[in-house]
């Protein structure tokens, strides 16, 4: 099944480092979307939305929490599945992000094979 | 009151697996403490506020930024990284330090709030908290070629 992925980041750097995790992972996406902040993310996904979104949580303009509040006000992106990517590990943050609509949490640092047991369920 | 052992622990275990997952390079204490950090410096620091204030920061030259920033990008060796993506690979460093250094420490403290990494470059590069703030350094040799430091300024708020 294709597959997208949307990066939302503000650093450039992390971004691509990002994606050569997913890659070493072994996971394939047909088509992959980059944001440097929530702004940028809910513009792209307007005018092309994606399956799965990855998000850091503090980012300038908008940040991943308002990101997730923003995405499930639009019942287009309901089936998106965003899953946050941060150094952040409270469980109070992660709980209200899960509350707030996020499906998933990935801790800084990562591993491919926290990429591929989190994202997998999505690729089906 | 937080122990200073606990501290360093909380540092240099960060440290490791922060290198060890996404670095790829082995890191261990260096015992040399006369060691110091030559020529150009780049300096990557993020703060924090709540039970505990201060600064974390790691500092390494530029030849041994150049190298961490293409381990974390995967590039081939004979590809140098951008300047921007040395820079933001020393700053998420700082991030990923502090992540890992909260998570280990959390239990102590009920609020810990952290800032976004900032980044600059220099020679003899440090930061200062003033008079009264605790200073725990750590040396590390990085695969037997480079030499980083790690750092965490704090003072305790005892309100």
């Amino acid at each position: 099944m294709a597959k997208s992925i949307m990066i939302v980041d503000d650093s450039a750097t992390m971004r691509k480092i990002i994606m050569r995790t997913i890659n070493m992972s072994g996971l394939e996406f047909d088509r992959t979307e980059e944001a440097g902040n929530g702004a940028e993310a809910l513009e792209k996904m307007g005018a092309n939305p994606v399956e799965i979104m990855l998000c850091d949580v503090n980012m300038p303009e908008m940040s991943g929490t308002e990101l997730v509040k923003k995405v499930r006000e639009v019942s287009a992106y309901a089936d998106t599945k965003i899953i946050m990517v941060s150094t952040e590990s409270s469980q109070e943050l992660i709980d209200n992000t899960i509350a707030d609509g996020a499906n998933g949490f990935i801790t800084k640092p990562f591993t491919p094979e926290k990429f591929q047991e989190e994202l997998s369920p999505y690729m089906k | 009151m937080i122990d200073q052992i606990c501290l360093h622990d909380a540092l240099l275990e960060g440290a490791k697996e922060v290198f060890e997952t996404m670095v790829f390079m082995d890191i261990e204490e260096s015992l040399e403490t006369d060691q110091d950090i030559e020529n150009w410096a780049l300096l990557g620091s993020i703060t924090f506020k709540g039970g505990m204030e201060g600064c974390l920061s790691f500092c390494s030259n530029v030849s041994c930024a150049k190298a961490i920033a293409s381990n974390m990008l995967g590039l081939d060796a004979n590809k140098e990284p951008s300047e921007e993506d040395v820079c933001d690979a020393i700053g998420e460093i700082a991030n990923m330090l502090m992540g890992s250094v909260k998570a280990r420490i959390l239990d102590k403290f009920e609020t810990l709030e952290v800032s976004i990494p900032s980044v600059v470059s220099g020679r003899k590069l440090e930061n200062n908290l003033g008079d009264g703030a605790n200073k725990i350094l750590v040396k590390l040799n990085i695969e037997d070629k480079h030499v980083a430091e790690l750092s965490l300024l704090y003072r305790e708020n005892t309100k």
